[in-house]
């Protein structure tokens, strides 16, 4: 059974190469147990990222919070789109697409895993956000 | 397909059948000009013949050994050259271009003969009463002035494997017609102005037909998909004449 | 394979066309934006220039009759069984869902892309439809309600599970590709051969702005506005064209040729359109307004690398978030959970 060890540096290497290439400052694997940062030089491209391997105690993402799929800057609407997004609370589906987390050019969806009420928007639009980060507040309701 | 578009090319095939007006566009140097960024509309100087078209096929063969080109396309004295990327000095381009034209030699291109037989009068030659008023010839004389003639494909445009040809008898020249036949069918023998030619495709058509040929001059399925090419020479051979 | 359940007339199947042929009279089709035919393939994993379905009628629905990854971009409203898609988006569908495209009001025609491309015969190098010649796509026609098209086989690719999609170009772009604030489109040209015949009128051309008339469709744009003549009659003999040439016939409203162009004129030009600027025209809509803006080779040359850059970085990027995302998630739940214990 092959599992992705994070503390692979074959796979940090990969990791860190592939967030240069976007241009994205860094990121954050959690796990239960540990959380891997990756932390890039943007204005010295040249230079070893910092990876910290943190050890913690600490329970993954609480079910109430909807979080980044990958680091990038938050966006709660799509950009081509003009009017202006709906203010919580929102009733939502599942699958239904909350926002959008942009790297470079690509948009990559944060959708609601399960139907219920998105009550409050937990990140900023236009902010950097990292992998794992709260975005939204959510009351699943069945 | 017929698309609302009206086609300036019948009506180009118009301008070239009205020698008069022609004379006074008559450059003497040659013009270079752009359409766009990337390509580059060389027009040469002079008449309206055969040894004007026998230099622009020497500057196309001679344009053939340039790299950034990405299309060559023979025009009636002129050409156009389309390049594969935005030039970074347009000036050095038009530069290349005139020099090019300089050093090409009239070259005599040693094509392949074409006969083509032809159904003149019938229900196709819609036009043949029309050219016999404006010429003051009887259609079966008309009809031999066309088909005694020996012809030149100039180049191939406005639709796949359409040969404008040149030569045609002034006697028979006619301009085209300020109304289009809506649907002119593929196949229709056709005069235009000063050129011949056989529609390939049904549809608006602005030349005036005089007869029907059944010769498949096209396929896109092909190794060579057009019968005629610049050079070549086509002969009309009446196969039926029904006046 | 997928299958036509409605289509409204003359949406075909269209990839880059088939340049090369013109000097044997043979149009070079191809998609109208060219750029957004680029970027859907790519979403899709595919060859940049695979062939896919050019929509500028609507309502247009398909269904998929296996698992396909498609992409869905330009101008058009997307449904997937009634569930909205973010525009300038791919996504996997199963077997039996029905793809919606709805007209968009901000532009005249989509692109749905599949992994592997449509698969028609090539001709001539292309699987482009030309209408006029009656050859490419499927026997040189528009597809109809009940066609099936086959798909090729698709690239190995790396797609999140949830879809992705990119920041169209008008909004990526945007400094680059300025539209007026009365939502003018502004088109970059060059003055061409014989602008300066049209003397007074001839300034005027750049400073009006003109409407986008019902006369206009693949073969090129009837634009409507106060005419501009030349000072003198002109007579052409027939040239080689290319797409994003103006002409001006005697009614003195302009003509722009757009991809199914015939390869030679002999109306009058008056400018012609920048490369980078004719998938803008390509999206511009009928009754819509423009305003030509004189251009020059540095500027286009500008332009060009602006798109390239944009369609590289979309190429570069989907790829490394696939990856990425695979690699934070585990190629299977079933691992991660043997991770955790």
């Amino acid at each position: 059974m092959s599992v992705v060890d994070f503390s692979d540096p074959a796979t940090i290497a990969f990791l860190a190469a592939a967030l240069q290439a976007a241009g994205v400052d860094g990121i954050e694997i959690i796990q239960p147990g540990r959380t891997l940062r990756i932390v890039t030089g943007r204005d010295a491209p040249g230079a070893d990222p910092l990876v910290q391997i943190l050890q913690s105690t600490s329970c993954a993402a609480k079910p109430d919070k909807v979080s980044a799929p990958m680091a990038g800057v938050f966006s709660s609407h799509h950009p081509a789109s003009s009017a202006p997004p709906s203010q919580p609370p929102l009733k939502v589906a599942a699958g239904e697409t909350l926002g959008f987390i942009g790297i470079g050019s690509i948009l990559l969806p944060v959708k609601a895993v399960k139907p219920g009420v998105m009550t409050r928007r937990v990140a900023e639009d236009g902010s950097v956000v990292g992998y794992g980060d709260p975005l939204f507040e959510f009351e699943p309701r069945p | 397909m017929t698309s609302p578009m009206p086609q300036p090319t019948d009506r180009s095939s118009n301008a070239l059948g009205t020698p008069a007006r022609i004379a006074s566009a008559l450059q003497r140097e040659v013009q270079i000009s752009t359409i766009g960024a990337r390509a580059f509309l060389l027009e040469a100087p002079g008449d309206f013949d055969l040894p004007a078209q026998r230099r622009i096929w020497a500057l196309a063969h001679a344009l053939r050994h340039w790299d950034n080109l990405s299309e060559i396309v023979p025009g009636m004295t002129n050409l156009l050259a389309i390049l594969k990327t935005t030039p970074e000095d347009p000036d050095a381009v038009i530069a290349r271009l005139r020099d090019a034209w300089q050093r090409a030699e009239s070259i005599d291109i040693k094509g392949k003969t074409i006969e083509i037989g032809v159904h003149y009068g019938g229900e196709h030659a819609i036009d043949l009463a029309a050219l016999c008023d404006r010429s003051g010839l009887t259609d079966r004389e008309a009809v031999r002035i066309h088909h005694e003639g020996t012809y030149t494909v100039f180049a191939l445009g406005s639709a796949p494997g359409f040969g404008y040809l040149h030569g045609l008898d002034p006697r028979i020249h006619m301009p085209r017609k300020t109304v289009p036949s809506l649907k002119m069918a593929k196949g229709c023998v056709t005069i235009g102005g000063m050129q011949t030619g056989v529609a390939m495709l049904t549809g608006p058509n602005g030349w005036n037909s005089i007869g029907f040929a059944d010769l498949q001059m096209f396929d896109p399925t092909a190794a060579v998909p057009a019968i005629m090419a610049p050079g070549d020479t086509v002969r009309f051979l009446p196969e039926r004449i029904e006046l | 394979m997928i299958e036509i359940v409605d289509t409204g007339p003359l949406n075909t199947i269209q990839d880059l066309g088939r340049p090369g042929y013109r000097d044997i009279g043979v149009t070079a089709s191809g998609a109208m934006d060219p750029l957004a035919l680029k970027i859907a393939n790519l979403l899709v994993g595919n060859d940049q220039g695979a062939a896919a379905i050019e929509v500028q009628t609507f309502p247009f629905r398909l269904r998929l009759r296996e698992t396909t990854v498609f992409a869905v971009t330009g101008g058009a409203n997307a449904k997937i069984d009634g569930v909205v898609l973010p525009p300038w988006w791919t996504q996997t569908c199963d077997a039996g869902q029905v793809l919606e495209l709805l007209p968009s009001p901000l532009a005249a025609r989509a692109y749905v892309a599949f992994a592997g491309g449509v698969d028609v015969p090539i001709v001539m190098g292309s699987r482009s439809t030309s209408l006029r010649g009656a050859f490419g796509g499927i026997e040189g026609r528009a597809l109809q309600k009940g066609d099936t098209l086959l798909l090729g086989e698709p690239i190995a690719t790396v797609l999140p599970a949830d879809g992705l999609g990119v920041v169209p170009p008008a909004s990526a772009l945007a400094e680059f590709f300025p539209v007026a604030a009365d939502n003018t489109l502004l088109i970059r040209a060059l003055p061409a051969g014989e602008h300066d015949l049209f003397g007074a009128d001839g300034e005027r051309f750049w400073s009006q702005s003109w409407k986008i008339s019902s006369q206009s469709d693949r073969t090129g744009y009837r634009l409507s506005g106060e005419p501009v003549r030349p000072t003198a009659p002109v007579e052409m003999r027939s040239y080689g064209i290319v797409p994003g040439v103006v002409q001006v016939p005697p009614g003195g409203e302009p003509i722009v040729q757009m991809s199914d162009a015939n390869t030679a004129g002999g109306y009058p030009k008056i400018a012609g359109v920048l490369d980078a600027d004719l998938w803008r025209l390509g999206q511009a809509r009928i009754g819509s307004r423009l305003r030509f803006v004189r251009s020059s080779h540095a500027e286009a040359r500008t332009l060009d690398k602006v798109i390239a850059a944009y369609v590289e970085d979309v190429r570069n990027t989907a790829q490394m978030v696939g990856r990425a995302l695979e690699t934070m998630a585990g190629p299977k739940p079933a691992v991660r959970k043997g991770k955790n214990q």
